[in-house]
């Protein structure tokens, strides 16, 4: 059930393809990476208004900077991790930190990048989630990131209604297996 | 119902999408079936996992600010290659842009109009700004005049600021050889809070935040 052969566009295929000046693959990165970054952005600096332009200053930093990039190195998330804590470091040092407000209440659970210390953070859920199939992430981010039913979901990629709720059985579950054994989903890269 | 049918329905079981009937029917069999109790587990940590990234995430729009500011830049790989058309490029340079405004009263649907004015660094140089709001956003026209000359690897830059230092940038474009040019842009309607509005040359380092070399400034508090 969850051995079909679905082609997944890497990360590092993404960052390749945004070197080219290809913004789709930006937007498609910022699509699976711009929710830990923002996270990043409220637990170190404690506010929204920051931690929006922090998102801004590292996408635009992949942008400029994605023909550096080397593979060989450290992965997409390490480099991307990196940048978010530089850029963090740089706005914080800029500009004083104002109290957390009503509604903008730091993330519990996402502290330590790709590399966690323990537990699972944004970063680890984000690069999982980039690691499942298409199909799978597709229903899974309608579902939790833009709230819709599955019937909703249904309409908008206009599947049957009961594929959509075994998809989404699949998703959860792959998705489960990408975070606990990361190495099994890579085979599933293009 | 099948094993793989109740199996089939764990997701919609943990998103609350499953009829009274349903549920009860899947619940009577988890009560005797181990197996689909530890895919339900496993569903749930990955259930929650999502829950909690989707309740941090940024703002929607801010992902249209973010592609609009980039659009007008050349990644790295391909900058060298885009040196050799200067000139050509420069025109499409300077389509980019884009800045913002938004106070009370830029939100009326007539035009309206900042003039922007010279600092030290750059004494000749004027511009103005004229804004319409356009649906959820703002169409905003950014028109420069005798700005220094830039040099190959530098740009200039708009951004919207607070006076807390808060910033975001709107877009960066390069001028004629006089200086001079008109460049457009879609603002959001999220950046209410950042009234004032520079123009910086930047030196081309990859460091995305600004250098501080103002050129032009406005208040749209003063409209």
């Amino acid at each position: 059930m969850f051995g079909s052969v679905v082609r997944v566009v890497g990360d590092e295929e993404l960052i390749r393809r945004v070197a080219e000046g290809d913004d789709r693959a930006l937007s498609e990165l910022y699509d699976r990476y711009s929710r830990p970054v923002y996270a990043t952005g409220i637990r170190v600096l404690g506010d929204a208004s920051l931690a929006e332009e922090l998102v801004q200053d590292a996408f635009t930093s992949v942008w400029r900077a994605a023909g550096s990039f080397d593979p060989g190195r450290a992965s997409f998330t390490t480099w991307l991790y990196r940048i978010t804590r530089n850029r963090a470091v740089d706005l914080n040092r800029r500009r004083r930190v104002r109290p957390v407000s009503v509604g903008e209440e730091p993330l519990r659970n996402v502290s330590g990048g790709p590399e966690p210390e323990g537990g699972v953070d944004g970063w680890d859920v984000a690069r999982a989630l980039s690691r499942i199939p298409e199909e799978h992430r597709e229903v899974l981010t309608l579902a939790y990131f833009e709230g819709l039913s599955q019937r909703e979901i249904s309409r908008r990629i206009n599947v049957p209604l009961g594929t959509i709720k075994s998809r989404s059985t699949a998703a959860l579950k792959r998705l489960h297996r990408s975070l606990v054994s990361p190495g099994a989903e890579e085979s599933g890269h293009e | 119902m099948s094993e793989d049918r109740f199996e089939g329905l764990l997701g919609s079981y943990l998103l609350g999408e499953l009829s009274v009937e349903e549920e009860r029917e899947l619940e009577d069999h988890l009560a005797g079936c181990s197996e689909c109790r530890d895919e339900l587990a496993r569903a749930r940590q990955a259930h929650a996992v999502l829950q909690e990234l989707a309740a941090g995430g940024p703002p929607p729009e801010l992902k249209t600010r973010v592609l609009a500011r980039v659009r007008g830049e050349i990644p790295a790989r391909s900058r060298d290659g885009w040196r050799l058309w200067v000139p050509a490029a420069a025109a499409l340079l300077l389509v980019v842009i884009l800045g913002i405004w938004l106070i009370q009263s830029t939100i009326r649907d007539s035009p309206d109009e900042v003039v922007l004015s010279a600092t030290a660094l750059a004494p000749k140089a004027s511009g103005d700004l004229r804004g319409e709001k356009k649906g959820e956003n703002f169409q905003i026209e950014l028109e420069v005049r005798e700005l220094p000359r830039l040099h190959e690897d530098e740009y200039y830059e708009m951004w919207y600021a607070r006076e807390d230092g808060g910033r975001i940038s709107c877009g960066t474009f390069r001028a004629q050889p006089g200086g001079q040019t008109t460049v457009n842009l879609t603002a959001p309607a999220s950046a209410v809070s950042y009234p004032i509005i520079e123009v910086t040359r930047e030196p081309d380092d990859g460091d995305p935040g600004s250098s501080g070399e103002k050129v032009l400034v406005g208040d749209l508090r003063s409209l």
